[in-house]
């Protein structure tokens, strides 16, 4: 049988290593859950509009994740007393990039065609940057996502400030909303002061991220 | 005109009237929302003044809805009232029986099926005179879940005469006292929680727990904060004292060792549900609470018996999910290892069928141990441990990887099997030995177990539910069966050959080809071990690779010696052994919190009168970790905590003009640049190089004005 001649083995080690060292460097990039101060984890995913979205889209920016479906009575809590919207719309105006995620599987409620998202959008007065559809939950389970509302906020250079609820009375009635204190406005004006959000993590309501 | 509205407004007031009047009667102790029907019940039917007795919310839910427990889980609320009755009436919180785990996808919720009855106190004030007729009532809102929530409600009231004497309602009193045993009740004994990494040990000590978890289907904890994992398996021990309870904390546990609040629940064999309530303080897990493994009892049906003809059923498909294995992406690489060797001795029927039944073998035999190893970790209480265990530890993902570069090696001709070389890789995939492909098969069924495929997941489940060992294994055995089975037909199908061209040339680069599907897997496990230890564990391996590598390389230098195969035995040896001994190393514990830096955090910081540490960092520079390693000592991590010391971190991997101004403005062309601001406002003191720890403790002592 032929054997490799001795010069080249050296050569041979140096391709094979190398070939596995760029496959891992690759991989390495993939992590998951979000506590806050951790790199926030990237994505990839198709806007309504048939966009591809990622994070590394906004370096520089303060992003606000916000998993939603519009069926669940907590994310209706929000948005019929037009709480997210006027949230949205605060933090939108401020340069802040607003993505809401719809991570509810094919057939499960929430799930939506692109054309009923951005109809929803319009309907409610809605004021998100962009609205992502993550049918495979992929960007949900990367997150860590529990409930719809569940927000999270990314600074401008890609780390969780903040992981939790949208406000601090776990409810779905819309007269606790002016009693509760939003914990995303009060985050989002921290990180412009150029603090750290307090709290930055809290525990999430709603229902189930329909996974 | 006139007469018409006269009239009008005279039959609204009759119809008001009459309204009034029926009011009391349609207020209900009963009432109906979509998915269930709320019933208020009281165990009093007249009721005397300064009485206190039971009260309860009756709700039965429709099929496949739940409401939840006072702690949801991952998500939901637990019913609330908004109560409305006579002032005379006070009414207490519910008090919520045991729940138990609804799973739902990836989360956990904790709540009820089919009924709940939760109970409240009433008291009745002291001043109510007998014949005073008092409402109790109430509306009670409640979130109800199926795979979607609906919050529904039920508005519910019962008219309670005072009398001098009680009277007992004996419908409301029955069904209130079967709920009362479910409610959780204190322990006896202490309650502790012991912190290991992001694992609570919760023991429990009560003898009436003890007992009650002898005949128990299931057995958890359940939480009223949200510090633990709550879909995370939960891993169960008995004592003769007491149980405890092994759970993962979640985000939300504060660092160190916390008190965890929350019921150990259970249901017992009868269907009964008991709890005992906690709260656990932090303290060493107490004895004999955890000498066995808990066993659960009674009607699980998972866990009974399979009958001969379910067992047979349950062994076949074990076989076709091994068969089916082939096919899966995880196994196919280390099969075309085997292709190879097929190809080799495809042409000489006897050394092919040695060949083939070494595969079965190998194979047969790797299954056999994965499923020993599970029975004995079920019996040592890990039920946790499911297929594919084996790459759940990073140390052996790491190895594995390690391992298939090695085989990778080995086949694009790096090195060959008896010529000079000794060592784990040499003996790898050994073309024409019987040894080989006994290894091939053990490397197939090593890597192909954690792939569950078609067939595969229903045979898994029913063998790790079975109470037989022997039944565990024959079912692991079938599998192996499974997947060696189409190579080792081909090994006894002398036709085979004729299908296959000459041996010659060909042959060496088929192999070679195969090199590239075994990178593929290392990068595949380098991917597995990302998310288990991170890019450091993954740069671990990779230098491991370098090790492994050189030591390869010197065999072929200098290992025509004895002393210099020792030598490159030993490197080789030494790759291997990296990634384990590194988990070994104990982690330090970080006291003092990194932030990310910025002008403003550190303006907002000195107005507060802190001392700052800034570390101008970057993942590239070699200075910079060597510094790290020196700050995460635990001298000078004491010397931040006990100075307060704010330690913001500039990380300057990625380009970064606020940075590199900062940089700038120091004085500085690059990383590391280190400042240490006083505390009393002045100027910082500017650190460049390699940095001692006597030279940082120093220099935050200065700064804090605590010399």
């Amino acid at each position: 049988m032929p054997i490799i001649h001795r010069e080249k083995i050296p050569l041979m080690i140096g391709v094979a290593a190398a070939a596995a060292i760029t496959a891992a460097a690759l991989v390495v990039s993939a992590a998951s859950a979000a506590p806050p101060g951790n790199a926030a984890p990237a994505f990839k995913e198709t806007s309504t509009t048939g966009q591809d979205i990622s994070l590394a889209d906004f370096k520089g920016k303060t992003v606000v994740l916000e998993w939603t479906n519009n069926g669940c009575p907590f994310v209706q809590k929000h948005y019929n007393s037009k709480n997210m919207q006027a949230t949205q719309a605060a933090a939108t105006k401020d340069g802040v990039i607003w993505l809401s995620v719809i991570s509810s599987k094919p057939g499960s409620q929430g799930n939506v065609t692109p054309e009923q998202a951005d109809k929803l959008t319009t309907d409610r007065g809605a004021k998100p940057t962009h609205v992502l559809l993550d049918p495979d939950g992929s960007m949900g389970r990367a997150y860590g996502a529990k409930t719809t509302p569940h927000m999270y906020i990314i600074t401008p250079d890609g780390k969780i400030a903040y992981n939790g609820a949208i406000d601090s009375i776990q409810s779905n009635k819309v007269e606790d909303v002016p009693k509760a204190t939003n914990y995303v406005t009060t985050a989002l004006a921290s990180l412009k002061a150029g603090k750290a959000p307090d709290p930055a993590l809290t525990v999430p309501y709603g229902c189930d991220v329909k996974y | 005109m006139r007469l018409a509205s006269i009239m009008l407004l005279r039959s609204l007031v009759a119809l008001f009237a009459l309204l009034a009047i029926a009011l009391p009667a349609s207020a209900q102790s009963s009432a109906r929302s979509a998915h269930a029907e709320g019933i208020l019940l009281l165990e009093r039917s007249t009721a005397m003044p300064d009485d206190s007795f039971l009260g309860a919310l009756q709700l039965k839910l429709a099929d496949g809805w739940h409401v939840y427990w006072k702690n949801a889980g991952d998500s939901g609320l637990p019913p609330s009232a908004t109560w409305a009755s006579s002032p005379q009436v006070t009414a207490g919180e519910f008090r919520f029986p045991t729940p138990h785990a609804i799973p739902l996808a990836t989360l956990m919720n904790y709540g009820y099926e089919h009924e709940v009855v939760l109970p409240f106190e009433v008291k009745i004030a002291p001043d109510a005179k007998p014949g005073d007729q008092l409402t109790i009532a109430a509306k009670f809102d409640y979130l109800i879940c199926a795979d979607v929530c609906i919050p529904e409600d039920v508005t519910l009231s019962v008219t309670l005469t005072i009398a001098a004497t009680p009277t007992i309602d004996d419908a409301g009193s029955a069904i209130i006292a079967k709920t009362l045993p479910t409610i959780p009740v204190a322990l006896t004994g202490n309650a502790t929680v012991e912190r290991a990494g992001d694992t609570f040990k919760i023991g429990a000590i009560d003898p009436s727990l003890a007992a009650a978890a002898t005949s128990a289907k299931w057995l958890r904890f359940f939480p009223l904060g949200p510090e633990i994992q709550n879909a995370a398996p939960q891993v169960v021990r008995v004592g003769p004292d007491g149980v405890s309870v092994e759970v993962k904390a979640s985000d939300f546990a504060k660092p160190g060792d916390v008190p965890l609040n929350g019921i150990i629940g259970m249901e017992l064999s009868n269907g009964d549900m008991r709890g005992w309530e906690l709260p656990a303080t932090p303290a060493a897990l107490p004895a004999g609470v955890a000498n066995t493994a808990f066993q659960a009892v009674g009607a699980t049906s998972t866990e009974k018996a399979l009958p001969l003809g379910d067992l047979l059923l349950t062994l076949a498909l074990a076989f076709l999910g091994g068969l089916v294995l082939n096919l899966m992406p995880c196994v196919l690489p280390v099969l075309t290892i085997k292709a190879a060797g097929l190809v080799h001795t495809a042409h000489d029927p006897k050394k092919s069928r040695a060949d083939g039944l070494a595969y079965l073998a190998g194979v047969v035999i790797c299954f056999a141990a994965i499923g020993a190893i599970l029975v004995f970790l079920k019996a040592a209480g890990d039920t946790s441990a499911g297929m594919g265990f084996q790459l759940q530890y990073a140390w052996v993902t790491a190895i594995f990887a390690l391992v298939m570069f090695a085989v990778g090696l080995n086949l694009l001709g790096v090195f060959e099997i008896g010529t000079s070389l000794m060592g784990v890789g040499g003996k790898l995939a050994d073309r024409g030995g019987v040894s080989g492909a006994f290894f091939t098969g053990f490397l197939a069924a090593f890597v192909g177990a954690p792939c569950v495929g078609p067939f595969m997941a229903g045979a898994v489940g029913a063998a790790l539910a079975q109470p037989d060992p022997l039944v565990v294994m024959a079912i692991f055995i079938m599998i192996g069966a499974g997947l060696a089975a189409p190579f080792v037909l081909l090994s006894f199908t002398p036709a085979f050959a004729k299908v296959l061209p000459k041996p010659g040339k060909w042959m060496e680069t088929f192999r070679q080809v195969l090199a590239f599907p075994m990178f593929v897997t290392a990068a595949w496990l380098l991917w597995v071990l990302s998310a288990q230890s991170g890019a450091d564990g993954v740069i671990v391996v990779i230098f491991a690779a370098i090790v492994l590598s050189f030591g390869i390389w010197l065999a072929r230098k200098i290992g025509t010696r004895v002393p210099g195969r020792a030598l490159a035995a030993a490197v080789i040896l030494a790759g291997f052994a990296l990634p384990p001994a590194l988990t070994l190393l104990p982690k330090e514990q970080l006291v003092v919190e990194t932030t990310p830096w910025s002008p403003e955090q550190v303006s907002q910081l000195r107005a507060e009168g802190r001392v700052i540490f800034v570390d101008f960092t970057a993942r590239w520079c070699v200075t910079c970790q060597v510094n790290k390693q020196t700050f995460h000592g635990s001298d000078v991590q004491r010397a931040f905590a006990d100075n307060k010391v704010a330690f913001l971190e500039a990380d300057w991997t990625n380009k970064d003009s606020v940075i590199f101004d900062e940089l700038k403005r120091h004085g500085a062309g690059g990383v590391p640049l280190y400042l240490v601001y006083p505390a009393d406002g002045g100027e910082p003191r500017k650190f460049e190089g390699l940095l001692t720890a006597g030279q940082i403790q120093q220099a935050i002592r200065e700064a804090a004005g605590s010399i």
